[in-house]
């Protein structure tokens, strides 16, 4: 029933009217909270403050702790250290945050929290359920949903009754955005890369929103990567690296560049505290090079009309914001089934997320290292035991894995770990090496030897393709590949290569309209559903953006 | 080496202590001599070994995976061996045509598992069905007789220790030796503990399941056929091998949630389960109270084993080391003790 009583549109204030903010309690405080995962600092101490009834952007690198911050500010999870203050209540750290102290605080997320297999409506039912009737619920929820989808995305052609699995990646994040709306009160609704599968005109109409929640007293954070879009929404813009906001300034008479800059200076700064060694000399890229892997317009599953060759004896990087495409280049490495991929020679995967898809628990680190070399050991089908053996020694002495190769796998750090699971790649005797981001959280001296260990191999004429969320781990590969949006949209050769260059590439925002941009003109009335949903969904399908 | 303490440590040990004891009950309750007992249950285990070392394998291969078509398989195997081998006379011909039908049935088992993602447990379900059907349909009018060469092979017990038991041992032995020193049972072991992992490092997940599943078939197939030999060919011939043979792995240490696999205690678990039987029998239970005290000596066992967790620590069961290897690796000079955990 509240949120029946949510006023849509027609008498929202005007744009502009709630732009001062206001001298009343903050919506939400964030003092020198720190979050540790593991031995990751998410959240290195960090200060946030949103006011009553404005905007305020967030931005920030990869890693940088938008998504951590968030997520504590949204009360999904406690903070370690510092305390978060909701409408001047305060929840100290090391507490579980109680859902009631964060009613008032919602989240659309960029990956939608809607559960595919449920209708619009229920969905709404889940997560708005305090405000709903408890008969007759479902009317409720989809006229609730209805309204605000027509108030914020005009034309938005989504039936409540449609299962979300049906709907397009727009329509579906329309809904995830409707869904974390529907509250009340909604002191505040955080947008995390709301636009990144939205037209320009949707996008433009959920900005009009915006401009009506703190009209109406509520406030908006936004977080996108798209500078110039937050620049043009925000009243204030707070840039995060290394787990803090370092800077919190006003976003009026504030550039692109000047942005980027703050963003990028925090990777100049890496650069030139020696936290990376210098880049190795690199392999002058020659024409006559031979080619072991080649993807020529590839389609499909995340990506658009990718094109890449990856030479004998180079290191090749993939690199741009996290999960542009970049995976999925390397799933058609490894398994290419199609036939836009055309890969000679044997592979090994070096997988980023170790415990899932890297550790092999109840063995030895002798046994988790030889298991890819074993079978090219082996003669007719039977180890050979001593040889193994040797390698295994072999590995261990080479990159210094503590403990030696008897220890239980399940023992070691998980620095260590990561190094018997690269071991494990470049004993077997694969022409190409493919790398998955296998380096996060991997602390720095494990690190440079493994740089070093990529080079070495390289220069023996093995192949390594490396997809890296931390660009200053590019200046080791030969090429780079820059994605966005699964698209290749620079590649940069020997010199070209630098952190700023690819911070700038990734960032910047192509000419070419957003793929769902199809989706959202389709002329539609927002009448009734299925027959408008159809066209939608075409329309969506012969676009490119698709995830699976 | 093997010291009591090392012993001790061997997850095998405990279905042979299990054993003893029962074996010990037995002797005090009849007050006859041990030997006869011990040889009728070295008759009866063989059986139970060969789908056990099968089922073993299965459950090796890692969480969800496990084979619960070897009860009909064992039947369909009983009459398919034995029909062919009183049709054609060949005893060879006749075994062969037993182990066929395993295949067959695991075959359909494999398509289902991994052509169609169909969960293990449905799949095995859904093809020892269709075995199932059939053996009702070949047994309708059935009247041909065991081969009574091979019965009386099977029979067969020089110095009280019966021919087949020997036979399996050795059996036992080449499963050993399969899972530590071929490409194949390493490969098995590795996914069993992490599927996602064994792929990433470019094993072949999908054949050797395949394989695993067959290995199970064929040997579900062979215990069917002898078994049929040695008794006589009954649709309920393979009914209560289905409970057991999972028993008689969990019991010899084999990890439920896959990745280690104990042959040797899968025969200690089989004397056990044939003792216990004895002993049952001895006492005078009806069989539902037997199937009662299986039912929960096995979520006895299984609550020990920690519930099947994989996790490294709250499992109170450690992978073995082999200390062997151990002595002939140069170990880097006290590096923090991380062997030792």
């Amino acid at each position: 029933m509240d949120v029946d009583k949510l006023p849509a549109g027609p008498h929202a204030v005007p744009p502009g009217e709630g732009r001062s903010p206001s001298t009343a309690v903050p919506v939400i405080v964030a003092t020198n909270v720190s979050k540790t995962y593991g031995r990751t600092h998410a959240l290195a101490g960090t200060n946030l403050t949103v006011h009553a009834g404005e905007v305020l952007g967030l931005v920030g690198h990869n890693g940088a702790g938008k998504s951590t911050l968030m997520r504590v500010l949204a009360g999904l999870e406690g903070c370690d250290e510092g305390a978060v203050t909701v409408l001047g209540r305060e929840v100290p750290a090391g507490t579980r945050p109680r859902e009631q102290d964060f009613r008032g605080v919602r989240m659309a997320y960029q990956e939608t929290s809607l559960c595919p297999d449920l209708t619009v409506a229920e969905n709404i039912w889940l997560s708005s359920r305090r405000g709903l009737p408890r008969l007759r619920w479902r009317r409720a929820a989809a006229e609730a949903v209805r309204l605000r989808l027509d108030e914020i995305f005009p034309g938005h052609g989504i039936s409540p009754r449609d299962r979300v699995e049906d709907l397009s990646i727009a329509q579906r994040q329309m809904a995830e955005i409707a869904r974390a709306s529907l509250a009340s009160p909604l002191n505040l609704l955080i947008l995390d890369e709301p636009t990144e599968s939205l037209g320009p005109d949707a996008a433009q109409s959920l900005y009009a929103y915006v401009r009506t929640v703190t009209a109406r007293g509520g406030s908006v954070l936004l977080i996108s990567h798209r500078i110039r879009e937050v620049l043009s929404v925000a009243d204030r813009v707070a840039v995060m690296r290394d787990g803090s906001v370092v800077e919190d300034l006003p976003a009026h008479g504030l550039g692109e560049d000047d942005v980027l800059l703050l963003m990028g200076a925090e990777t100049a700064v890496r650069g030139a505290t020696g936290a990376n060694p210098p880049a190795a000399p690199r392999n002058a890229p020659r024409a006559d090079t031979p080619v072991v892997a080649e993807l020529r317009g590839a389609t499909g599953a995340g990506l658009n009309g990718v094109g890449l060759r990856i030479g004998k004896g180079e290191v090749v990087g993939l690199a741009g914001l996290a999960g542009q495409g970049q995976q999925q280049v390397l799933e058609r490495l490894w398994r290419p089934v199609r036939r836009d991929t055309v890969v000679h020679g044997t592979r090994a995967y070096v997988p980023g997320d170790r415990q899932r898809s890297g550790v092999l628990p109840l063995w030895t680190v002798a046994e988790n290292l030889t298991i890819s070399a074993m079978r090219t050991i082996a003669r007719h089908g039977i180890r050979r035991p001593v040889h193994e053996t040797a390698v295994a020694g072999d590995w261990v002495r080479r990159l210094s894995i503590r403990g030696g190769a008897d220890a239980a796998m399940a023992d070691l750090s998980g620095g260590n770990q990561q190094k018997v699971i690269v071991a494990r790649a470049f004993a077997s005797a694969a022409d190409m090496v493919l790398l998955d981001d296998p380096f996060r959280g991997v602390d720095i001296h494990t690190k440079t030897d493994l740089y070093g260990l990529i080079r070495a191999e390289a220069a023996q004429g093995r192949s390594v393709v490396w997809y890296s969320s931390e660009n200053a781990e590019m200046a080791h590969c030969d090429r780079v590949y820059v994605f966005r949006a699964g698209k290749v949209v620079a590649e940069l050769v020997g010199p070209e290569i630098s952190e700023e260059r690819i911070i700038a590439v990734s960032f910047a925002e192509g000419d070419q309209p957003p793929p769902a941009a199809a989706l959202a003109s389709v002329p539609t009335e927002p009448t009734s559903t299925r027959s408008v949903a159809a066209p939608a969904a075409a329309g969506n399908s012969a676009g490119e953006h698709r995830h699976d | 080496m093997n010291t009591p303490r090392n012993l001790l440590s061997r997850p095998w040990i405990w279905g042979f202590v299990a054993a003893l004891l029962v074996w010990a009950v037995i002797m005090a309750v009849s007050g006859q001599g041990g030997g006869q007992t011990v040889s009728l249950a070295l008759s009866l285990a063989p059986y139970l070994v060969l789908v056990g070392l099968g089922q073993m394998l299965v459950v090796t291969a890692g969480p969800g995976n496990i084979d619960v078509s070897v009860g009909p398989v064992i039947s369909l195997a009983g009459f398919v061996s034995v029909g062919t081998s009183s049709a054609t006379g060949s005893v060879v011909l006749g075994i062969l045509a037993g182990l066929a039908a395993g295949l067959v049935v695991a075959a359909v088992s494999s398509v289902a598992i991994l052509g169609l993602s169909v969960p293990p447990i449905i799949a095995t379900l859904a093809s020892g069905l269709v075995a199932s059907s059939a053996t009702l349909v070949i047994a309708d009018g059935f009247t041909a007789l065991p081969d009574p060469g091979l019965r009386n092979l099977l029979n067969l017990r020089p110095l009280g220790v019966p021919l087949l038991a020997i036979v399996v041992a050795a059996l036992t032995v080449l499963a050993v030796l399969l899972l530590r020193g071929t490409t194949y049972g390493r490969s098995l072991t590795a996914i069993g503990q992490n599927t996602r992992a064994a792929e990433r490092a470019g094993l072949p997940v999908v054949r050797i399941t395949a394989l695993t599943y067959l290995a199970s078939g064929a040997l579900a197939g062979l215990a069917g056929s002898l078994l049929a030999t040695y008794i006589a060919p009954t649709p309920d011939l393979g009914t209560r091998y289905l409970l057991d043979s999972i028993a008689v792995v969990v019991i010899g240490g084999t990890l439920i949630s896959g990745g280690r696999a104990v042959p040797a205690g899968v025969w200690g678990g089989a004397l056990f389960f044939i003792l216990l039987d004895g002993l049952v029998n001895l006492v005078g239970w009806s069989t539902a109270a037997q199937n009662l005290l299986k039912g929960c000596l096995v979520l006895f066992v299984l609550f020990l084993a920690g519930g099947g967790s994989r996790r490294p620590g709250a499992a109170p069961v450690r992978p073995t080391r082999r200390p062997s290897t151990t002595a002939a690796l140069p170990t880097p000079a006290n590096t923090g003790g991380t062997t030792h955990g």
